[in-house]
């Protein structure tokens, strides 16, 4: 990811509590997720490396829940519930920020894939090289 | 009447809904800034009936624009899963894993222009009778 394209877009929960911002270029690689968890919000994930996310307002005000390995960090406002991003189990040196959480997306060609996260250990490894920084 | 029911993630609040036909109920995508961050989508039944069960001290009453619904979300792994007001809800079918409406195509719904009565009416109207069986 590179070029003049790439900026800083923010985003945040619902009740504005919780603030971000994730850099990305204007073609974005996206997916949804059937897993139990995600299918509860249709979270769309947008996954970055750790350097590509800062959280801008209110990391005091999130709560965070696990299961099952307790790896990924479900992170949600503690006052409107919004899971606006999160630590996810396939990049847990990265972030998953749910574009539909983003101010703006107007600009953005989002590319959604289905990733079968029911199945999680057959296919978690082609999502890894998502949250690689950049060298 | 037939019993659908479900619960959030982490199973502290369940739901029980009676319906007659549950093919026969639209399957409702809010298009409101908080409906559609949660990816909510809502069914009701003014013919039946929702029961509700949740621990009060494990359960966010969120309200927000107008105030006028309590928005119930989990506080343990952060699901919305119903809205109520007055004795009736919604119940968000996408956060309690309904799968009789897996497969429905849901309708886009805009309610900006609304106005406060019409916004009441519309939901006594609307909305499924509950009951919420409330732990403390």
């Amino acid at each position: 990811m590179s070029g003049a394209d790439v900026s800083w877009r923010p985003g945040g929960c619902h009740c504005g509590d919780v603030r971000f911002e994730v850099m990305t270029a204007e073609t974005v690689e996206a997916q949804t997720c059937n897993c139990s968890v995600c299918a509860k919000t249709g979270f769309i994930h947008v996954i970055v490396p750790d350097s590509r996310f800062r959280i801008t307002k209110g990391a005091e005000r999130l709560t965070t829940y696990t299961f099952n390995t307790h790896t990924a960090r479900h992170t949600f406002c503690s006052t409107c519930g919004v899971k606006a991003f999160y630590r996810p189990r396939s990049n847990p040196d990265g972030w998953s920020i749910n574009a539909r959480c983003l101010d703006d997306t107007a600009g953005l060609e989002i590319t959604v894939e289905p990733f079968d996260g029911r199945n999680w250990e057959l296919h978690a490894d082609t999502l890894a090289h998502l949250s690689q920084e950049a060298s | 009447m037939t019993r659908l029911t479900g619960a959030c993630h982490c199973g502290a609040f369940t739901a029980a809904f009676d319906t007659v036909d549950p093919a026969a109920l639209q399957v409702r995508a809010c298009q409101c800034g908080f409906c559609r961050r949660q990816g909510a989508r809502t069914v009701s039944d003014p013919a039946g009936h929702l029961r509700l069960a949740f621990a009060d001290s494990a359960t966010r009453r969120y309200r927000f624009a107008g105030r006028s619904a309590d928005f119930l979300i989990c506080q343990g792994c952060g699901d919305y899963m119903a809205a109520v007001m007055d004795g009736v809800a919604v119940l968000n079918i996408v956060a309690a894993d309904i799968g009789a409406f897996a497969d429905r195509k849901p309708e886009p719904m805009v309610y900006d222009s609304e106005t406060p009565e019409e916004k009441r009416a519309r939901r006594l109207a609307r909305w499924t009778p509950v009951t919420l069986e409330v732990r403390p």
